[in-house]
């Protein structure tokens, strides 16, 4: 059953992408076998954009990954945006003010960047269990809640001398990532990434607390009459969930942008839940897909310069991708109990 | 002329044949039956011959409009009687409703069947009774020459079934055709001029009432002996109770409990029965400690708060078989052996520090599987493939692991087939010998006289009526749930 449908679901996303690229292409009066060339030479046609594609697919793993547990909980978490950017700027905030050798740094660091994007997860997680209410509008809405809050926070009252604008200064080089490939923004963060991908597998599947989340997600009235308590079931995966969409965020602070910066995603929260769905919400195939649309983020680039489609094409495709899969599980979810 | 003719009918649901070359006619002005178990394929031959499941082969001849009155209710809730009769045929004046006409029509057909209801209540303030009277108005409107009725009486209390058929016989003299689809046999025996037995999809048997009975029928419909239950153990009367209920207030979304008061003790089946709707789902969620609840739960020497969560009441040996299996009591896309260990997830036995222990979850699984004989016997299977009778076996068979002191058994065997009901049935008994406090509520009063002890009758959220085994008395029961003092 549910093997099926995650078929259905990547079919469906290679499907809007092969046939809306092209018609997108050809509007631009590109032939579309051109266009997808030059978006799989942009995204793995050398190291560099090799190792940048593992960038991109690092920075939507993590946020995939809490969005994946979420959902296996039965909770649509689609507020990774925010648990991301909050995470980014407690790493940025406290990361430009801490001067410590990188080995208490980093760990602290990402450290501080799962707490922000936990707690700003278990906030909806309260919402849910407390008023019951629906965590879809609640994580939505508490994206746009963060962005305000971080512009706040770093124009305001946590404002350093080095900040400027929409960033904070930048951390010292002893708090940065250590890079795995030289001249290359990869990092360390990849295989953190794939390590917590692993991670998360065992737990779902062999650990008795993954057992209880998988219960309250597929069944919740039997869940509940066999023991578990929903209520703290669902705070607990949303603040997880959070947890690791902010520890993300902190590895782009410390691992590739080595400051906070408003802009620090461009919708790596919700282009995850297109990678969590098409990965059939398992965390293997999570790392698969997220990989596929790593290729997309950084293909794009390429394409742009080498066959003039502008990027913004991977940009539609990404948000009709999210659309169908997404639209289709809120609209036929049922009995939220 | 027949007024509904089937000929070589075939329906297939994947590898399933749930139809297989069946052949039914129905005269004008006769009530026929059309029995079976659960899964034989006879509400998916009614749907056939109604025209809502396109069958794979054969022919169906209707000399005239089919009506089907569904087994759940198919009423809209928040709308009137004459709404709900008329919903898709609205009478009009230009482009508005002419409600006079409406409600003048629903009261024609009202005076016409003798089926009175005012036309204007809200359809979700009437009984079931009437719900029912709305739901066969609504059929009737059409003016069906073939009325086709499914599992009608499941929700009735028994002097209301007697009325209902009452209406359907006077029906049948008015000339329409009527088919009955059910699994209840006294009432072919009493109201049905012929019988058609269906088994695995075929009809394998077919009577005229007056030449069989009730035992015979069951019979051919299982196709064996019907199984024997449990011999039950002489039980000494406990002096104190286990569970011990007073002036318990409760509400779910169906149903409500207003001031309730029991007891029951070790080795004991206390039979609940009543009509559905009447506070069973009330009382079985406050002791679930799934819903809040004002009154006192007394388990053995502790009162229980509500607030006390279903884990800490099955730590302290209180076991639920949930009304609805798949919705309350398994995950159905999960195989045998995880459903099997469902809420002993975290027992040491089953764990290894942080993991399921998958070789000692397989084997309390197998234990399960070998003990209520679910088939196919092994534990990897999907819960979702079995068989209702056989996830049941498993829902079953879990809670009565280990010996609780008290089990909570709602609607056992609803809607699975007489072998496992007769299997589900003895374990209980069984469980009962040995010392367990059984609570069973059900909407069939055979069951109840099979298995309980006492019999307390539930109407209005209260109990109305108490019964020693000894002293059963079927009429005084219908009537006290039917809510006649």
């Amino acid at each position: 059953m549910k093997f099926s449908r995650g078929i259905r679901d990547a079919a469906i996303a290679f499907g809007i992408i092969i046939v809306f690229g092209s018609l997108a292409m050809l509007l631009a009066g590109v032939n579309p076998v051109d266009g997808f060339t030059a978006l799989l030479i942009g995204a793995v046609g050398n190291v560099p954009e090799t190792a940048e594609t593992l960038v991109q697919t690092t920075s939507l793993l993590f946020p995939a990954l809490g969005i994946a547990l979420a959902f296996r909980a039965g909770l649509f978490n689609i507020g990774a945006e925010g648990q991301l950017l909050i995470g980014g700027l407690f790493a940025g905030v406290i990361g430009e003010r801490l001067i410590a050798p990188g080995i208490i740094a980093i760990p602290l660091l990402l450290l501080a960047g799962a707490v922000g994007g936990g707690a700003w997860g278990a906030l909806a997680g309260w919402l849910r269990a407390r008023f019951a209410a629906n965590e879809v509008i609640a994580t939505l809405m508490l994206n746009y809640v963060a962005i305000q809050v971080a512009a706040y926070a770093i124009t305001g009252p946590l404002k350093s001398a080095a900040g400027a604008g929409n960033e904070t200064g930048e951390l010292p080089a002893s708090s940065w990532l250590p890079t795995i490939l030289p001249d290359t923004r990869l990092s360390i963060a990849l295989l953190l990434a794939l390590a917590l991908a692993l991670l998360l597998r065992w737990m779902l599947r062999s650990t008795v607390i993954g057992y209880q989340l998988r219960a309250v997600g597929d069944a919740p009235r039997t869940a509940q009459r066999a023991g578990i308590d929903l209520a703290k079931m669902r705070f607990w995966t949303m603040a997880f969930s959070g947890a690791i969409a902010g520890f993300g965020g902190a590895t782009i602070v410390l691992g590739v942008l080595h400051r906070f910066n408003l802009a620090l995603s461009p919708g790596y929260g919700f282009i995850g839940i297109a990678v969590a769905l098409v990965g059939e919400l398992d965390p293997l195939w999570v790392t698969v897909a997220a990989f596929l649309f790593g290729m997309l983020q950084n293909g794009a680039i390429g394409m742009q310069a080498a066959a003039n489609v502008p990027r913004d094409v991977v940009t539609a495709i990404e948000g009709l991708i999210i659309l169908v899969l997404a639209g289709r599980r809120i609209i036929t979810r049922s009995g939220a109990d | 002329m027949p007024a509904l003719a089937l000929r070589g009918i075939v329906k297939r649901f994947g590898d399933l044949v749930a139809v297989d070359g069946v052949d039914l006619d129905l005269e004008s002005g006769a009530v026929v039956a059309l029995i079976g178990e659960n899964g034989a394929g006879k509400s998916t031959l009614a749907n056939i011959a109604f025209g809502s499941i396109a069958a794979d082969e054969g022919s169906i001849e209707r000399n005239g409009v089919v009506g089907l009155v569904h087994q759940h209710f198919q009423l809209v809730e928040r709308l009137s009687v004459w709404e709900n009769v008329l919903l898709g045929r609205e009478p009009r004046k230009g482009w508005r409703l002419d409600i006079a006409a409406a409600r003048a029509r629903v009261r024609e057909l009202g005076e016409r069947y003798g089926l009175h209801v005012d036309p204007d209540a809200l359809v979700e303030t009437l009984p079931v009774g009437l719900k029912q009277r709305v739901e066969l108005l609504r059929e009737l409107e059409r003016e069906p020459a073939i009325l086709l009725l499914d599992e009608p009486t499941a929700v009735l209390a028994p002097s209301e079934i007697e009325s209902f058929f009452a209406t359907v016989v006077a029906l049948a003299k008015r000339g329409i055709a009527i088919l009955v689809v059910t699994h209840k046999l006294a009432e072919v025996i009493s109201y049905t001029s012929r019988v058609n037995v269906m088994r695995a999809g075929r009809i394998v048997a077919r009577y005229e009432t007056a030449q069989t009975n009730a035992d015979e029928l069951a019979r051919v419909m299982v196709g064996g002996e019907i199984p024997r239950l449990a011999e039950r153990t002489a039980m000494p009367r406990q002096v104190s109770p286990v569970v011990h209920i007073s002036g318990l207030r409760a509400r779910t979304e169906s149903d409500e409990i207003a001031g309730l008061d029991l007891a029951l003790g070790a080795g004991e089946i206390l039979g609940v029965a009543g009509v559905e709707g009447n506070g069973q789902t009330a009382l079985a969620d406050a002791l679930a400690g799934v819903c809040g609840y004002e009154g006192t739960i007394r388990f053995r020497d502790e009162d229980l708060p509500p607030t006390l969560g279903p884990r800490a009441r099955i730590l302290r040996g209180m076991q639920i078989v949930p009304q609805d299996r798949q919705r309350e009591a398994l995950v159905l896309d999960w195989d045998v052996t995880e459903n099997a260990i469902l809420g002993r997830e975290r027992n040491p036995e089953l764990r290894r520090g942080l993991q399921i222990d998958r070789a000692a979850a397989r084997a309390f699984a197998q234990t399960i599987v070998d003990r209520f004989d679910v088939r196919p016997p092994q534990v990897d299977t999907l819960v979702r493939s079995l068989s209702g009778g056989n996830q049941q076996k498993i829902v079953v068979g879990r809670v009565l692991a280990g010996q609780p002191t008290f089990v909570l058994a709602y609607q056992p065997t609803r809607g699975i087939d007489v072998g496992a009901a007769a299997l589900v049935q003895s374990r209980l008994i069984e469980a009962r010998n040995a010392g367990t406090a059984i609570l069973l509520i059900s909407f069939e009063l055979d069951e109840i006289f099979a298995l309980a002890d006492r019999v307390v009758v539930l109407y209005r959220g209260k109990i109305a009526g108490e019964f020693e085994r000894d002293a059963f008395d079927r009429g005084r029961i219908g009537a006290l749930m039917a809510g006649s003092s």
